[in-house]
């Protein structure tokens, strides 16, 4: 190979290819990757996950730029940003609701895995992962809405991580390891702003390579929940297949468009959303002896933290809360259904797993009201439905979900 | 089944209505909206002056700085250096209230807050609230005055030389009162039912602004007030139209494009 | 179900629509990402902070004595103000030879500093007091014949990092490592006595 043909394209890319599998790469993740053809609506969330991902990690570069982490410099910075730096406002508003859009793509991402049982066998693994990501996302919004120590940043620190306090033995102790003080202080801002600028960032794109790496082992699930792979064509493909690219890339970019509408729409004419992504009371520095009026969390935590709430021993509260969140992970196991997918399941399947989504909003929508005896009470009752999900569903999916499910996807050529 | 579903949806909406009934009650009788428009320039104009001159003696606007004001609102140099800087002060300094934070401690017992983020902490139509509804009560207050939407407040009516000071209706806190009774008692203008409730209020020493013009002055201040918490939003809608455009145009070509390739799957 | 294996219907594929479409997409998408880029980099310029800290310094010359200097700081940078006196000035004119660019074509000063003296009044000097080598701040040399300097010095600055040397009117000796003569900053004076660094008519025009 002479130096002359190596400057060309042709020559640099065999260069290359000789020194990384670049092109072997693209044929095996892409093109010689086939997904099922008959995705809906519900299968745009994974690819806007990792999209709402990236985005806070460019926008969280650049606010950081301007950040000064520390009891005395945190807001005056934030407001610094805001008013002073050049577009300071439209980088900390994409980030703020860039973190709320995280959650809700995330959410809708896991009701797709519920809805088709995508967290099934062989997808057991995928679905772990998945959860960590989700345990590992709760975390980082956590400790980011600490940072702009405002007055819910502080209580909302406070009231969380007082929460530990309940573990048996080692509780009071761990909570002033967390804090590195004896209330939320200084040291807990600065760690915060440690792990969630550093640690955290990493450990999340850790896991969702690995998350990736289950994805593309197992294949993707399909809203008839058949397995693809079980019937493939004389080319050795599955015949209900269809290469990612250009089929699912180009699909996706779609979905990356009308998402950055909407996105776009929110962050120039609804930034805070009615007080949702940006809380009223944080616009008031932290102040340890003003509580805000009613503390709540921002509201993608609000359905766990309802059930905090409503039960009135601390102990089993904080138990229930840690319950809820976990109880996802042992779906795959749970389940007992032949059948994936919830179209080829009976009717008490679709009014469990309705009433789930149901129930899981409605204690969303409560988590954000004051904490008055009314909403104590629907929380209360929401409880046991909640749990009723996970509780049931052993027995109604083994009734349930074995009938006959068809040997090709329902798809309908567009 | 599809009953047991519908019946739990339902039971949840009934319980959702009385929850919200219930939450109703606790806001103050007598609320206002605000109303302000931050697009309208000659309001957060006039707003910058009212505060410059009624509120910065105590209040500061700390992340506020004299010379972005001019730039946001159009305002010359010569007028913001003849009308709003403070003498002493250069255009670029951030706004601090004149009276040293000791005095304040001294006469008030706190500090009066700084209200560059009033707007965002507490919301327009509670700054509204406020100073429209202070009114005469030298029984239980040093400063002679009481408010509605902050009971107990230590401000004392600062705007009291243009709204002049109303007194409580005792009568109105009782179910007898009627929107129609109280206009007849004081007049249309000060009397107004809102929303059909009787105002709580009544005149009593007379300023120099009507109860119409007082209102306006609120308004304006309010809006100033709604610019200096986030003085983005100035810029942040006309910017948002081009952006939505632009993406809604990218979208439309992005999804011809996918089905234009999708044609080949059967 | 129908037969996927091969189906007659399939249309023929419009290659050069495809062609376009892509074409279409990537193109709007580059705009869009170049588009997107602007607020991020623009985040890096100075903030109004910066910009507002930046602004006009007034200096009461009536403070520096004849012959002496005085250090001050306009936009986080050092500015020399020196009180020439007439010997300092008559020097400027011996040593053109000895300079690597006595007329200011290289360097970086307003249009009313581009003279023999490089200022606006002779007697007094302003500089951005940055060696143009790397950066250091030269040290003063007033003296002549300081030899410590060199042979026949006339008066100057002497910048220790390196070793360049620099008259008093900012301008390079030759030998030395920097290639340009100082900086002078816009400037301009206020009734006899007040100099404000960093605001002259043309400053003023295109206020930051």
């Amino acid at each position: 190979m002479g130096a002359a043909s190596e400057t060309k394209g042709g020559g640099f890319r065999a260069w290359l290819n000789k020194r990384m599998p670049v092109d072997q790469f693209m044929a095996d993740q892409l093109t010689g990757y086939y997904a099922p053809k008959n995705f809906n609506i519900w299968y745009f969330f994974g690819s806007l996950a990792l999209l709402v991902f990236v985005m806070q990690i460019v926008t969280g570069i650049f606010i950081t730029m301007h950040y000064k982490p520390g009891e005395a410099t945190a807001f005056n910075s934030v407001e610094y940003l805001m008013r002073e730096v050049p577009y300071g406002w439209l980088l900390r508003t994409l980030h703020s609701t860039g973190a709320s859009a995280f959650f809700i793509v995330v959410y809708l991402h896991m009701a797709r895995a519920l809805l088709y049982g995508s967290y099934k066998a062989p997808r057991e693994l995928l679905w772990v992962i998945g959860m960590l990501i989700y345990f590992a996302l709760m975390a980082e919004a956590f400790m980011g809405y600490v940072l702009p120590w405002g007055n819910m940043s502080f209580w909302g620190a406070q009231v969380i991580i007082n929460i530990f306090n309940t573990i048996p033995g080692i509780g009071p102790d761990l909570v002033e390891w967390i804090r590195g003080d004896y209330a939320v202080a200084d040291s807990t801002l600065n760690r915060f702003f440690s792990l969630h600028v550093i640690a955290m960032p990493f450990l999340l794109a850790l896991l969702i390579l690995l998350h990736l790496v289950a994805l593309r082992q197992v294949g993707s699930n399909n809203p008839d929940g058949i397995e693809i792979k079980e019937n493939l064509g004389p080319d050795g493909k599955p015949v209900d297949g269809i290469p990612f690219h250009p089929y699912y890339t180009l699909k996706d970019v779609v979905g990356v468009g009308v998402f950055l509408t909407l996105f776009a729409v929110v962050v120039f004419f609804a930034p805070t959303f009615g007080g949702l992504f940006l809380e009223k009371p944080n616009f008031e520095p932290a102040n340890p002896m003003s509580t805000p009026e009613h503390i709540a969390p921002t509201w993608y935590f609000t359905p766990y933290y309802a059930i905090l709430r409503a039960i009135p021993d601390q102990r089993l509260g904080a138990l229930a809360f840690a319950l809820s969140v976990l109880a996802f992970v042992f779906l795959p196991w749970l389940d007992r259904a032949k059948n994936k997918s919830i179209r080829y399941r009976g009717l008490a399947s679709k009014a469990l797993l309705g009433m789930f989504f149901i129930v899981f909003l409605v204690l969303m929508w409560l988590g954000l009201q004051p904490a008055e005896p009314v909403y104590v009470l629907m929380a209360r009752i929401c409880i046991p439905l909640y749990f009723a999900f996970f509780i049931l569903l052993p027995f109604v999916s083994k009734a349930d979900g074995n009938g006959p499910v068809p040997s090709r996807v329902t798809y309908h050529a567009h | 089944m599809r009953t047991n579903k519908l019946s739990v949806i339902g039971a949840l909406a009934l319980l959702l209505g009385a929850g919200s009934a219930i939450a109703a009650e606790h806001h103050a009788e007598w609320e206002r909206a605000a109303d302000n428009e931050v697009a309208n320039l000659p309001s957060l104009q006039r707003g910058a002056r009212n505060f410059m001159s009624y509120c910065s003696g105590c209040h500061s606007l700390k992340y506020v700085r004299y010379s972005r004001i001019g730039t946001d609102l159009h305002i010359s140099d010569a007028a913001l250096a003849q009308l709003l800087v403070r003498p002493g002060d250069k255009p670029t300094d951030y706004i601090k209230a004149s009276m040293p934070a000791s005095d304040a401690q001294d006469w008030f017992g706190k500090q009066p807050p700084d209200l560059s983020l009033v707007a965002r902490s507490r919301g327009t139509d509670w700054i509204f609230n406020f100073l429209t509804t202070f009114y005469a009560d030298p029984a239980s207050r040093q400063t002679g005055v009481n408010n509605l939407q902050l009971p107990g407040t230590a401000m004392p009516h600062v705007l009291a030389s243009l709204q002049g000071v109303q007194t409580l209706r005792t009568a109105n806190h009782e179910a007898g009162a009627t929107p129609e009774a109280a206009a007849k008692a004081e007049g249309a203008e000060h009397g107004e039912a809102h929303e059909g409730k009787a105002s709580p209020f009544e005149p009593g020493v007379v300023g120099s602004l009507t109860p119409v013009q007082y209102d306006e002055f609120v308004r304006d201040t309010v809006n100033f007030l709604d610019y200096a918490s986030d003085p983005s939003q100035l810029e942040r809608q006309g910017l948002g139209i081009w952006v939505v455009l632009f993406l809604l145009m990218f979208t439309g070509i992005a999804y011809m494009l996918k089905g234009e390739y999708w044609k080949d799957v059967r | 179900m129908s037969d996927h294996a091969t189906d007659d219907t399939v249309p023929e594929v419009d290659e050069s629509r495809r062609k376009f479409l892509v074409a279409a997409t990537v193109g709007t998408g580059a705009v869009g990402a170049v588009l997107t880029a602007v607020p991020f980099l623009s985040s890096w310029s100075p903030s109004e902070s910066a910009r507002a800290a930046g602004l006009p310094t007034e200096v009461d010359l009536s403070k520096i004595e004849a012959g002496q200097m005085a250090t001050f700081f306009w936009r986080k940078q050092p500015i020399y103000v020196v009180k020439r006196t007439p010997e300092m000035v008559a020097s400027l004119k011996s040593h053109d030879a000895d300079l690597k660019d006595p007329k200011s074509d290289a360097s970086d000063q307003p249009a009313y500093a581009k003279n023999e003296d490089r200022s606006l009044k002779p007697d007094v000097l302003v500089l951005i007091g940055t060696c143009t080598h790397l950066g250091c701040l030269p040290k003063t040399r007033f003296t002549p014949g300081d030899a410590t300097v060199t042979a026949n010095w006339p008066g100057g600055f002497f910048c220790p990092c390196h070793g360049s040397k620099f008259d008093l009117a900012g301008r390079v000796f030759q030998g030395s490592p920097a290639s340009v003569n100082l900086r002078v900053p816009p400037y301009s004076f206020k009734g006899d006595n007040t100099l404000v660094i960093g605001a002259d008519a043309a400053a003023e025009k295109g206020a930051a």
